[in-house]
């Protein structure tokens, strides 16, 4: 058994979840959330900082994942590519209301992404499925990399990024779009 | 702007979209535009597809059990596990959808109270869960009103829970405020029988500190339940 194997069962395992989802069939929702809850709390703990906050985000997104479940097309996205859109989004809008910004009080995002950490990238390389994207992260420039990690993970915009970088924001927005056309480049080629 | 006559444009803002650099008003802006713009929808649906192994590289945590329960009262009652120990109110709750119902409940299940005189007895439960959480009951011929709390954690920090009758015809009349104690009594201006014998049904409602301002209910109403004469 490989890993990619076992990612393409998961895959199609959370597909048919999702389909029984849509036909409004509560016991696949209670197994949909056990799978990938860990995952999407995870995702929502690392960028919003705050247990509180993504609980609640979880929640909002679960209820949402249930809802809109009948849209759900596996043709367009990966089940997890589609469900952890919808917790990012949600991130992402929630860290815009007024007075919300990324806590960093005690520096650990600052420290815990020095140019030459991989940080979470370090788990990449762990899913096969998940190896040309690393591959392709490793053909980048070091700050160009903890720039897409930064704004990835920890969901920082980019004059936060400038501000953790200590860089000119001109600066950081320029490593993050020759990083992403780099990115799409290498991919294009893996393929 | 047009997002379909600039390609490396409409790519950028699509990379950024899905990495998430893309932020505010742009970001609010960017999505609408995408709604409309099949072309533009199927970019960003590109990027997060290149991305999304990376969200995979996140440690996992796992959230704790209120999510999970928050998430089934959000979706209503459909979530609710069957209950594992049918308790008597409980059992109440669920069953009484009518006064009827809860009339031949009290008589089979209940025995007689001791008391001659008989009484009013109410179950309010969150109509979300259909978890029953106060048990309102008063004697015909007395004026209080002893209210039980199934569920502590329905009292409000900032704001008062209000206790309405329901009659069958005309407005809601204020009964008064849930005691904060897990058992309290409320002060009723009339005898029971005056207050209640044309009142089927019971509700509370959120209010400001000491009970609605205007006498009718201004907060949300949270729970509801038949109001039985159990004699």
């Amino acid at each position: 058994m490989t890993a990619e194997d076992d990612a393409g069962r998961l895959a199609a395992e959370l597909t048919t979840l999702l389909a029984a989802c849509a036909r409004r069939d509560r016991e696949a929702f209670a197994r949909l959330y056990q799978s990938t809850s860990a995952k999407l709390f995870g995702v929502a703990l690392r960028i919003l900082r705050r247990e509180d906050w993504a609980e609640e985000v979880l929640q909002e997104c679960y209820v949402r994942i249930w809802t809109h479940a009948p849209e759900y097309r596996p043709a367009l996205a990966a089940p997890m590519t589609w469900m952890s859109s919808i917790v990012r989004n949600r991130c992402l809008d929630w860290l815009r209301r007024p007075r919300v910004e990324v806590a960093d009080d005690d520096g650990s995002i600052a420290e815990g992404t020095e140019a030459d950490d991989p940080g979470p990238l370090a788990h990449l390389e762990r899913a096969k499925e998940s190896a040309a994207l690393s591959r392709c992260l490793q053909t980048l420039e070091g700050k160009q990399r903890q720039a897409i990690a930064l704004a990835f993970f920890d969901g920082l915009s980019h004059s936060e990024l400038a501000r953790h970088l200590r860089e000119p924001l001109g600066t950081v927005k320029t490593w993050v779009r020759r990083g992403l056309l780099r990115l799409k480049d290498c991919l294009a080629l893996q393929q | 702007m047009r997002y379909s006559n600039k390609p490396e444009l409409q790519e950028r803002l699509a990379a950024e979209y899905a990495l998430g650099t893309l932020r505010g008003a742009a970001r609010a802006r960017f999505r609408r535009w995408m709604r409309g713009d099949a072309a533009l929808a199927r970019a960003v649906a590109e990027w997060e597809a290149r991305l999304a192994p990376m969200a995979e590289a996140v440690e996992p945590v796992r959230p704790p059990r209120r999510v999970w329960d928050e998430i089934q009262a959000r979706l209503g009652p459909a979530a609710a596990p069957p209950p594992r120990r049918l308790s008597l109110w409980r059992a109440l709750a669920l069953l009484a959808t009518g006064a009827a119902a809860a009339l031949v409940l009290m008589t089979v299940v209940v025995p007689p109270p001791p008391m001659a005189h008989g009484e009013y007895v109410a179950v309010l439960s969150d109509p979300k869960t259909q978890r029953p959480v106060l048990l309102i009951s008063a004697a015909r011929k007395e004026k209080t009103l002893r209210v039980k709390s199934l569920d502590p954690s329905i009292q409000p920090r900032d704001a008062s829970l209000e206790i309405w009758a329901l009659p069958k015809d005309g407005k809601p009349r204020s009964l008064g405020l849930v005691p904060e104690a897990a058992q309290g009594a409320v002060q009723l201006a009339a005898l029971a029988d005056q207050t209640l014998s044309d009142v089927p049904a019971l509700a509370v409602s959120v209010e400001p500190r000491g009970g609605s301002p205007t006498g009718a209910p201004t907060g949300p109403v949270l729970y509801t339940g038949p109001c039985v004469k159990d004699w």
